[in-house]
């Protein structure tokens, strides 16, 4: 590998990193978001019972 | 008071060392361990017969940490066996001299067995020291004791979490880096003989991270036993 | 709606980020002068340093954020902390893999223990030990305490190791030096690319630290249901 392959290979790892977390955060706050809606509606209907 | 503090931190750390003297657990383990490593190393390193004189701070200090950090487990696992812990923090004891009383003992403890360990290191690495004695055994008291000074905030740390015992090394290497690195320095330029002058600067990166993290860890050991 | 604002400034704060990093690329790949002796593997250094640069900053913050919440006891500077910190380890994590890449081409080795390299490995294995650490307490006001204390540990602890590592290398030099070497005019595109990453840094760490609150809303919500 000539020195242009390892320099791809390295900015190429950066954004590789980066896309990976982001992903990441962004599927957690996905499942969350509807966590929080799951549990907003539970807390309703428990006020509407008492 | 200044005399109340000194003598709840002599209570502290004389009941460790009752404990210690009358089971000799951590001791017998830590010295074994402490050994154990040395033939580890004698064997990994049997490449290297010629230099091996110059890698003798290395081991030793290996042998020390690995050594130490048994020690380090001990001294918190044995509050967690029979729930010790919460009557040692109904006490009305200032947290902080939990943590000094503890710390000295340990450092005690690491001390007596790195002392047996350096022995047989001596033995079996063939090495004479006489008039180095004196260099080394400072460089072994202020290593051992920043060690114990991070070491006794990290272990108390590592035993409330659910890996307990497991946790401790992990979060303790990295940290006490700064340590392992003066002191097998020191010590090698002690044993392979530079210029005494040139131990000043680990002696003092030594007696510095000691003072910075007795400090930090007295000031925060009360947040991290709180239960 | 606070919600409302919140999105739009991130929208555009992540144009910004894609504009900045377009822009980076181009000063690094094209504006900037080739260096003499590495010839374009050089420009490494454009994202390989600023990445260090905002993983110090992430670890400062997560100090910061670790001591206020030990003092206030506010969760949202819990949130904050650990944000910073798992941002600091992705920062560091793209250093300890551009770093290699760029010495095997240029020293025919995968790692030199240079300081910056080792530096930045210790300081990656500190707070993926705060990580750890929160990953083994289970309970979450506790889990707070207990890494804030190990966030402030681990940040005095920082710049000791930073200076044992050097001291300890200029006792065993290496023909393999890091070149950080500026020229005044490779100095544009070493600004603009530092530029661009603070805007990512801060672009990463708002939607982190956002996503954190939202499990802290979880966790909140999940108690009142429980009650």
């Amino acid at each position: 590998m000539n020195s242009m392959g390892f320099l791809f290979s390295a900015y190429s790892a950066i954004w590789v990193i980066l896309a990976i977390y982001l992903f990441s955060i962004h599927s957690r706050e996905k499942k969350l978001r509807s966590e929080v809606e799951r549990l907003k509606k539970m807390l309703e209907s428990k006020n509407h019972k008492l | 008071m200044r005399a109340g503090v000194l003598s709840k931190i002599w209570a502290v750390f004389r009941k460790d060392l009752l404990i210690e003297l009358r089971t000799k657990d951590s001791l017998n383990a830590m010295l074994f361990f402490g050994i154990v490593v040395l033939v580890v190393f004698h064997f990994a390193l049997a490449g290297a017969d010629d230099s091996i004189r110059s890698m003798v701070p290395g081991v030793l200090w290996a042998a020390f940490a690995f050594s130490g950090t048994l020690g380090l487990n001990r001294i918190f696992a044995v509050e967690k066996e029979n729930n010790c812990l919460e009557g040692l923090l109904m006490v009305p004891l200032d947290r902080g001299v939990i943590y000094v009383g503890k710390m000295l003992a340990v450092t005690v403890f690491m001390l007596v067995a790195e002392l047996i360990i350096f022995v047989f290191c001596l033995v079996f690495f063939n090495l004479t020291v006489w008039k180095e004695i004196p260099c080394l055994a400072l460089i072994f008291f202020l290593g051992t004791l920043g060690f114990a000074a991070a070491g006794t905030l990290l272990s108390a740390i590592s035993i409330n979490t659910r890996m307990r015992e497991t946790l401790l090394p992990l979060i303790l290497f990295p940290v006490v880096l700064p340590v392992l690195v003066n002191a097998v320095e020191a010590t090698n330029m002690v044993l392979n003989g530079v210029s005494e002058g040139g131990l000043k600067l680990p002696l003092t990166i030594l007696s510095v991270f000691t003072i910075i993290f007795a400090t930090i860890s007295y000031l925060l050991f009360e947040y991290v036993l709180e239960d | 709606m606070d919600q409302k604002r919140q999105s739009t400034f991130d929208a555009i704060l992540g144009v910004l980020v894609l504009v900045g990093m377009i822009a980076a690329l181009y000063m690094a790949f094209l504006q900037a002068p080739q260096e003499k002796t590495m010839g374009d593997l050089q420009r490494i250094f454009y994202f390989h340093v600023p990445s260090a640069m905002m993983g110090i900053l992430a670890f400062s913050v997560n100090f910061a954020a670790s001591l206020m919440f030990v003092i206030k006891k506010d969760r949202r500077w819990d949130n904050l902390a650990l944000s910073a910190g798992e941002i600091g380890v992705m920062f560091i994590s793209m250093v300890l893999i551009t770093g290699p890449i760029w010495a095997k081409p240029v020293w025919f080795v995968w790692w030199t223990w240079s300081p910056r390299l080792t530096s930045s490995l210790i300081l990656w294995m500190l707070y993926v030990a705060y990580l750890l650490i929160r990953a083994y307490v289970p309970d979450p006001d506790r889990r707070a305490m207990v890494s804030a204390v190990f966030g402030i540990v681990a940040f005095v602890d920082a710049p000791i190791v930073w200076f044992s590592i050097r001291w300890w290398r200029d006792i065993h030099p290496s023909p393999m030096l890091e070149t950080g070497g500026l020229s005044s005019a490779m100095r544009p595109a070493f600004y603009a690319c530092v530029a661009a990453f603070l805007v990512l840094f801060l672009y990463v760490i708002r939607r982190r630290y956002f996503l954190e609150s939202t499990r802290y809303e979880v966790e909140l919500l999940e108690r009142k249901v429980g009650a």
